[in-house]
């Protein structure tokens, strides 16, 4: 029974890890939810976001520029097709409805 | 009693046999459009005595399979043994082309198509709906928005009043934090991404797993439910970027559902609409949805059959333990059960209009 012994070596290191992780969580949320945190890491994630857009638009008009598809071309013709494929599934659902209201 | 070197020696023997298998109540892909599939679960040997199906709504980026995670640790697998009639979604891997989806396609499309699929198949017309955290967000809104074939909703750890969404409502109504630039560069907003925002959540989680995993590795029971809710819980999909921007905006920064101005493809969906019986889920150290942000459900709604349950544990653990066989597991089949007929419910429903 040594491990429910509270003079465990084991059990003695889980309940100041418990004491630890409880003050820490504590101020680790004050300090995660304190503005002077979040804005500047909103800023360098919004920067970091811009810089990647900026750059695969460049590239987007780039390969657009030689004629050739975009990947947000093919991304748009295919979201179409599943629209597509939406309406159908809506008419059919309509048709069964009034069939099975006949 | 066993301690940590048990524990290593368990799990070095348990390395080798891969990480447990997941999802095993037997099912049939019932309906299926673009990624998200419609399952129907089934007992061998148990036939449904239940009039009403229930609907099953998982969050859009979480896998489905937490509802049935293990045999034993099996929401799904415990409901249908019980002879419910257990629908759930399966919401799939958004592709690159459905950076487009809007909050209105996953909710009005997709997620009322479902219904109407489930309630189809029941003689009443109608189906229990029953959203879990981002999922159960989805059903009210879509319940509020549309409700000829919702027969109860039930919210269980669903983010409503987003004011009091904690840590993440702050983050996200922070000034310099743009959600359109995220959407620009991602496309669909990466599961990493947002894995690390929900890590900032309770930073020393990670730790807190390893000690608990030291502590218990030795107990094989709870090595294999510990691996398979870590193998659902870094098995995400990313959320499809449109929507995610809608849910920021719209509700994060707008706490449209509580302000009264949600709508859902035009519709007005408002929670003082909502009439159906209603059973708020809630936990009490749920750190994603605290409880203020869940039960504010039912400060809004006129349904007089509404009902509040407040559990111990945390968003996932109280779901799938095996506490919550003894507790909230029975507790929603009880729930069901006593609204299975349009009379036990107390409303007349008209005949399905087949209106979308």
């Amino acid at each position: 029974m040594a491990a429910s012994n509270p003079m465990n070596p084991w059990h003695l290191w889980k309940q100041s890890f418990g004491a630890w992780e409880q003050a820490t969580a504590t101020y680790m949320e004050q300090v995660m939810s304190n503005p002077a945190v979040l804005g500047p890491a909103g800023a360098m994630l919004t920067a970091a976001m811009k810089t990647k857009a900026a750059t695969d638009r460049a590239i987007a008009t780039w390969w657009s520029a030689v004629g050739l598809p975009t990947r947000r071309d093919q991304e748009r013709s295919l979201h179409k097709l599943n629209q597509l494929e939406s309406r159908l599934l809506d008419l059919e659902e309509q048709l069964a409805d009034a069939r099975a209201a006949r | 009693m066993k301690g940590p070197i048990d524990s290593l020696r368990a799990l070095a023997r348990r390395l080798g046999r891969g990480l447990p298998p997941v999802g095993q109540t037997p099912h049939d892909v019932v309906f299926a459009e673009n990624k998200w599939r419609l399952l129907r679960f089934r007992a061998p040997g148990v036939t449904p005595s239940f009039r009403t199906p229930i609907l099953l709504v998982p969050s859009l980026i979480n896998r489905w399979y937490i509802l049935d995670l293990q045999p034993g640790r099996s929401l799904i697998e415990w409901l249908v043994a019980r002879g419910h009639d257990v629908y759930c979604i399966d919401w799939g891997t958004p592709g690159a082309e459905d950076r487009f989806l809007t909050w209105d396609d996953v909710c009005d499309r997709y997620l009322g198509r479902a219904v109407r699929q489930v309630a189809r198949r029941s003689p009443d017309g109608v189906a229990h709906v029953l959203g879990y955290c981002l999922g159960g967000t989805l059903a009210t809104t879509y319940t509020a928005a549309r409700p000829d074939h919702v027969a109860s909703l039930v919210a269980l750890a669903a983010p409503i009043d987003f004011a009091r969404a904690g840590i993440m409502a702050t983050w996200t109504r922070t000034p310099t934090f743009d959600v359109g630039a995220i959407v620009e560069a991602f496309g669909n907003v990466p599961w990493p991404l947002m894995q690390a925002s929900f890590q900032m959540l309770k930073p020393t989680l990670t730790a807190s797993k390893l000690v608990a995993l030291l502590d218990r590795a030795w107990d094989d029971e709870f090595l294999d439910g510990f691996l398979a809710t870590e193998r659902w819980g870094n098995d995400n999909v990313s959320f499809p970027g449109a929507c995610y921007r809608d849910y920021i905006d719209r509700l994060y920064r707008g706490n449209e559902l509580c302000a009264g101005t949600m709508t859902m493809s035009g519709r007005p969906a408002r929670l003082a609409d909502i009439d159906c019986p209603t059973l708020v889920v809630s936990f009490g150290a749920d750190h994603i949805v605290p409880d203020a942000c869940a039960t504010a459900l039912l400060d809004h709604i006129a349904s007089p059959d509404r009902d509040l349950l407040r559990l111990p544990g945390g968003h996932v653990g109280a779901v799938v333990s095996r506490r919550a066989a003894d507790r909230l597991w029975p507790m929603l089949s009880q729930w069901w059960a006593a609204r299975d007929t349009d009379e036990e419910r107390g409303i007349a429903h008209d005949p399905p209009s087949g209106d979308r």
